[in-house]
């Protein structure tokens, strides 16, 4: 598994901010102002995480809602991998108090599932479960719908852009 | 001019089968669904169906089973995109009359029809 | 020879990790930073390998390795690359014979790390050639692919690697001799593990081929375009690697889940300009606006519905079942965004997922069109398990006789 920790790559400080591209079972935490995208998301939930104290950013792409139902990754499963996400903010610096988080995704674009809810739905739910249960407040959403959405986090401010094909471009 | 019921859930190939069939036949319903084409079946009584198999709420071959055992002379044309063997024959079991697969054009759908209801 | 889900799984992990590693040392070098994008086996026909090279230049490096795995692997980049790649080793640049210096030296580096992962796990030595200097368009950058007798398909291990923030790719191959492949995957299959066998997966294939060839055949009866089946083929990958093989491009298409055996879904997808394209082939009409309208959707609705039977039905012909499927759904979308919830639907019972894809196209106008379908990896293995390799080539029905 990758892990980003603002070290790996150094690169000139002045004009573009550093990009990270963050994949489907991966996430990305930086201190340095970097943007973290991640795109083409449909059922699967970009869920980022923002400290303003400590000017920590960081994004995670999960696609299953919770761990015990398969094998894989902590950053593949909504609930651990929000939670893998808040230790990496932490040991990047940021406080657990201080932090926020704007989650996007979870459309039910697609819906085979004759068997109760949609993964779309029951990701939104479980990452809305674990951010309560660790005490970070959500404070911004775009979820559900049946449109796919692109992610770009901007570190400097905490800004979390939605992009979609189908609805423009909104501001978290 | 004989009395035609389509069932099709594809707007698009409703229209291609109008186009081919209004000419010589007198078109008495479209539906989109198995339940329609049953409930419009036993109204109109049409002298042919022209029935797709996979459509929503109930399929063509269920549609088909119903309306063949509520008159077992009634005729029934399976037009579908599906090329199964065990398909056709689950359509036989049904009752179905003649098969045609699509995409089709329009003599063989002309050559399918004269089989089961001769002019 | 069989293999089992978790010799494939373990291998292309090793894939994945070598290109890690490979992008890491370009990382180290130049300050590139570049992401793995896929890793995946792929089970083709051997002149099919590297047809989604086409069209674009490259330039790259050559090795053969032999030892516990026999072969050829390939490193290229896409020629655009090569200026920025040099400015980034030889600071001012350089041209001619510095520039292919210098790739040389850092395919070399790469190449190295994508190796020895191999050879570390395997627990022994896998020893590779110098590095030779390729330039080329298209598949022809690839060394031909190994040829066994009675055996036109083979096994390609490859990687995509994404340059962040540029749209340029590199890609990693390698090309195993199929019997070393063969023996090692084997010699690391669990005792009593999920095996496949593979003759009956290029049945499966050839099938599936067959398949492709009528769908495109269905394609241009109703649209009248000349349409060619082009490649089939079956890889094997992660699931979180499934949605990121179609990318962030905007696609139409249809969408439809398959029961019986095998269950999954599948997609039939065209990008924007195909989209409007064979719609409007399609339709009697004029239509009635710009872009996208309602009747060009139901068009595509239709098309992908008897694409689709035209793929499927092969199947249950030969294995003599019915595989059914439901109505297609309208999808139009960021590709990626379009595969994701499936492949999650797919991932809540396994952990790597078989990917079936072809593809089609038309000189004629520009049109390609996609299919992608995502078998359950169990039901799969229990086709596989029941399929008479003499009936491979019943894939028609017989309407005639049936009636």
């Amino acid at each position: 598994m990758k892990v980003y920790d603002g070290s790996q790559t150094e690169q000139e400080s002045v004009g573009q901010p550093e990009r990270k591209k963050v994949g489907i079972a991966e996430y990305a935490v930086t201190t340095d102002e970097a943007v973290l995208t991640t795109s083409g998301l449909g059922s699967c939930i970009g869920v980022a995480l923002y400290d303003p104290d400590s000017n920590t950013a960081g994004l995670v792409h999960v696609m299953l809602p919770r761990h015990d139902d398969g094998e894989g990754a902590r950053a593949k499963f909504a609930d651990t991998g929000v939670e893998v996400l808040l230790e990496e903010m932490e040991r990047a610096g940021a406080r657990r108090r201080s932090m926020e988080a704007k989650i996007a995704g979870g459309s039910d674009m697609l819906d085979f599932s004759e068997n109760g809810s949609s993964i779309g739905s029951r990701n939104a739910a479980i990452v809305r479960e674990t951010l309560a249960a660790n005490d970070v407040p959500i404070l911004g959403e775009d979820v559900g719908g049946d449109y796919g959405r692109s992610l770009r986090l901007e570190a400097a401010t905490g800004d979390l852009i939605v992009k979609s094909a189908s609805q423009g471009t909104a501001t978290l | 001019m004989p009395d035609v019921l389509i069932a099709d859930d594809s707007e698009f190939m409703r229209n291609l089968l109008r186009e081919i069939l209004e000419e010589d036949h007198n078109i008495v319903g479209e539906v989109e669904n198995g339940v329609e084409a049953v409930e419009v079946y036993k109204e109109q009584t049409p002298d042919l169906v022209m029935m797709d198999i996979v459509m929503p709420i109930r399929d063509g071959i269920e549609a088909t089973d119903e309306i063949k055992t509520s008159n077992p002379d009634a005729n029934v044309i399976m037009c579908t995109s599906v090329g199964q063997e065990e398909k056709m024959k689950e359509a036989v079991k049904a009752g179905a009359d003649g098969y045609i697969t699509k995409p089709f054009q329009k003599p063989s759908v002309m050559e399918a029809i004269e089989d089961v209801v001769p002019s | 020879m069989k293999v089992d889900i978790q010799s494939l799984g373990t291998f292309n992990q090793l894939a994945h990790e070598g290109a890690e590693q490979a992008t890491q040392s370009l990382a180290q070098m130049t300050g590139i930073d570049a992401v793995v994008d896929v890793t995946k086996i792929t089970l083709l026909n051997r002149d099919d390998v590297g047809e989604e090279l086409a069209g674009q230049d490259f330039v790259g490096v050559q090795f053969d390795f032999e030892g516990a795995l026999d072969g050829d692997t390939v490193l290229v980049f896409e020629s655009d690359s090569v200026g920025p790649i040099t400015e980034a080793l030889v600071p001012g640049g350089a041209d001619g014979e510095m520039a292919q210096s210098s790739v040389e030296e850092i395919g070399n580096i790469m190449m190295s790390g994508f190796i020895d992962g191999w050879a570390d796990y395997l627990g022994t030595t896998i020893e590779h050639s110098p590095p030779e200097y390729i330039e080329a368009t298209g598949a022809d950058v690839l060394p031909p692919a190994p040829t066994v007798a009675d055996q036109p398909q083979v096994f390609v291990f490859k990687s995509q690697i994404e340059w962040v923030g540029e749209s340029l790719n590199f890609y990693i191959y390698m090309l195993p001799e199929y019997d070393t492949l063969a023996e090692l995957m084997t010699d690391h299959a669990e005792p009593g593990g999920d095996a496949i066998p593979i003759d009956k997966l290029s049945v499966f294939n050839e099938m599936t081929t067959s398949g492709t060839e009528q769908a495109a055949e269905n394609v241009e009866m109703m649209t009248g375009i000349p349409t060619e089946a082009e490649v089939t083929q079956i890889s094997f990958a992660p699931i979180e690697d499934v949605p990121k093989q179609v990318g962030d491009d905007t696609y139409v298409g249809t969408v439809v889940e398959f029961t019986g055996v095998p269950s999954g879904y599948l997609l039939v997808l065209f990008d924007e300009v195909s989209a409007q394209n064979v719609a409007e082939a399609l339709m009697p009409t004029e239509p009635d606006g710009e872009g996208l309208t309602e009747q060009h959707k139901a068009a595509i609705e239709e098309l992908g519905n008897i694409m689709t039977s035209g793929f499927v039905d092969g199947w249950a012909n030969v294995l003599q079942t019915s595989v059914d499927h439901t109505p297609p759904q309208l999808v139009h979308d960021i590709g990626q965004a379009i595969v994701d919830p499936l492949a999650a639907q797919v991932g809540q019972h396994q952990e790597h997922s078989f990917i079936i894809e072809s593809e089609m196209r038309t000189d004629e106008i520009e049109f390609s069109s996609e299919i992608h379908a995502l078998p359950d990896e169990k039901e799969l293995r229990q086709a596989l398990a029941e399929l008479e390799v003499d009936r491979a080539d019943q894939t028609d029905a017989d309407v005639e006789q049936i009636f």
